[in-house]
């Protein structure tokens, strides 16, 4: 059950001159939200003819939400104007989110604001399970705490993309199953790379939307076949994906 | 009395709100008591069906929104069977369903499999989606095809028959026109105008299928217009819709020759906005004493 709500920011971390998280406190939406789900946030000041943007959740802690955001437009540039005790509108918790296993051996890829959404997963995934991270971004400013982290300038870890490093840990491990989110090429090359070595991949993905609850059908990616393409929305019936799934040609 | 009824020709409203196809669905139950609209408009159906056009679908502007669904529905079959009896059953207000085709003939042949359903109480015949080729927008354009269409399918239903039309045409009042002539009880305008949104960094267009249909509120006056303009060539009631995103555009709508409303866009910015609207226009209604019958048309200069 998806709900409306206007809700004070408690807290607002600023992490970088893109990157921040806003905190509330909601009990009754903390204890419902899931990994890889997401909200559709607006900020009060921004104009009534705005649409909400599509934020997944960060983090939640008892009766804490958090969502790490990164400014790319109006819709996040004027969330990132919030301050404490501004009011956040929000609607959610809303979509599937990833599937929890045990006692694999779990490997988590996430190409730059593609990271929050796997900090939660990782919380929540039992400690029966052995998780190694791979992290990666255009600059030191979109890396943020993993196990191994990759940019596309060498400004810090690996030079290049995060899914050179994913093709040695994969080679090295053979690891059971993989959860990402990031940006679409990234996410095809680790799509490739899973099924080279028929590994189970969840994939999290992004799309413009408008309703945020399935009834627009404008956030679609393809899915089936190229002879045989359903598109499907990702805010119903994603944005978590089994890779498989998708008709990654067509993307 | 209640203040805010209003009526098609065949169909008597609560309230003159409605919803724009393709922009609503039950969803919304979860938001608010869908039986407050004054009727439920579906998303559009065809033949057989659509897959829809590819992504990216959408893109927001400052003051609106391109969209590229191109009609995407599981084709009016898998509606009777799936989706229309849930309809059914969560709503006790008019249903209209909204239905598109690629030929006369394929118009004749949904609305016939529409007439022998229950619970349907009109049709909103889309001749105006600006996002699919061969359908939709090519029957609206031309005042002598929409006569056909119009006189084909008034002789095979007696439930009201609404034509959608396109704002993307010289002269909308000569299609009003032969849609009147032709039977159609009412009309519904305005569909979206024809949009397009570049990248200037790429140069790559933001919607795949390039051109799509714009709304929102850069489009009220647009749609103001266009009502105006209808409403002083035709006798029958409008349905009027582009851009209305409170109680005060609704009621511009009405003085500009509308007999009820639509919103579209509107909602997906605030999932509450319906139940506002019509609260917003009771109590202005009720606070000047006024009907809404006694609004319609009555724009003065």
């Amino acid at each position: 059950m998806s709900k409306y709500k206007q809700v004070q920011i408690y807290k607002k971390e600023i992490l970088n001159d893109s990157y921040f998280i806003l905190w509330i406190k909601d009990e009754e939406l903390s204890v419902c939200s899931e990994p890889g789900q997401f909200f559709e946030l607006r900020s009060k000041g921004i104009g009534a003819n705005r649409l909400f943007k599509p934020i997944s959740v960060y983090d939640c802690d008892k009766s804490f939400i958090g969502f790490m955001i990164k400014k790319l437009g109006p819709g996040t540039s004027a969330l990132s104007d919030l301050k404490q005790k501004d009011y956040l509108e929000l609607i959610g918790p809303l979509g599937c989110g990833f599937p929890l296993r045990e006692n694999q051996k779990i490997c988590l890829v996430s190409g730059g604001v593609g990271y929050p959404p796997l900090w939660f997963l990782r919380k929540r995934l039992s400690s029966n399970n052995i998780i190694y991270w791979l992290h990666g971004g255009a600059s030191a400013s979109d890396i943020f705490p993993c196990d191994e982290i990759w940019t596309d300038d060498g400004s810090i870890g690996g030079h290049g993309f995060v899914t050179e490093g994913l093709q040695d840990h994969v080679t090295a491990t053979k690891p059971d199953l993989i959860y990402a989110c990031g940006p679409e090429g990234m996410l095809k090359q680790v799509y490739h790379i899973s099924k080279a070595n028929g590994i189970p991949l969840y994939v999290s993905m992004e799309a413009y939307m408008a309703c945020g609850i399935g009834v627009c059908h404008g956030c679609v990616i393809p899915c089936g076949s190229p002879e045989n393409v359903i598109y499907r929305p990702v805010c119903k019936e994603g944005p978590v994906f089994f890779a498989e799934d998708i008709c990654w040609d067509l993307l | 009395m209640n203040p805010l009824q209003t009526r098609l020709v065949k169909l008597i409203l609560s309230n003159p709100v409605t919803v724009a196809s393709g922009t609503f669905g039950l969803e919304y139950s979860e938001f608010f008591d869908l039986n407050q609209l004054g009727a439920y408009v579906t998303k559009t159906v065809t033949r057989f069906p659509k897959q829809g056009n590819p992504p990216p679908r959408l893109y927001e502007t400052a003051c609106g929104l391109i969209n590229s669904i191109g009609l995407q529905n599981p084709g009016v079959e898998i509606f009777c069977r799936d989706h229309l009896p849930e309809l059914r059953k969560s709503l006790a207000i008019p249903i209209i369903v909204s239905f598109s085709g690629s030929t006369i003939t394929e118009f004749e042949e949904i609305l016939l499999l529409l007439e022998k359903e229950d619970g349907i109480s009109g049709y909103e015949v889309n001749i105006s989606c600006p996002n699919v080729e061969n359908e939709g927008i090519a029957f609206g354009v031309d005042a002598r095809v929409v006569f056909d269409l119009t006189n084909r399918l008034s002789k095979l239903t007696n439930r009201e028959l609404i034509i959608k039309l396109s704002p993307n045409v010289s002269d909308i009042a000569s299609i009003a026109l032969a849609a009147q002539e032709a039977g159609a009880d009412s009309l519904a305008l305005i569909n979206t105008l024809f949009g397009m949104a570049i990248d200037y960094r790429t140069g790559k267009s933001f919607i795949k299928k390039g051109i799509g249909g714009y709304s929102g509120m850069a489009i009220k006056p647009v749609a103001l217009a266009l009502t105006y303009k209808t409403a002083q060539a035709v006798k029958i009631p409008i349905l009027a819709m582009g851009g209305i995103y409170s109680w005060q555009d609704a009621l511009e709508f009405l003085y500009a020759g509308a007999s009820a409303v639509a919103i579209g866009t509107a909602g997906f910015t605030d999932p509450l906005l319906i139940p506002k609207i019509i609260s917003g226009l009771d109590n202005y209604l009720t606070e000047n004493k006024i009907t809404i019958s006694e609004l319609i048309g009555k724009v003065s200069f």
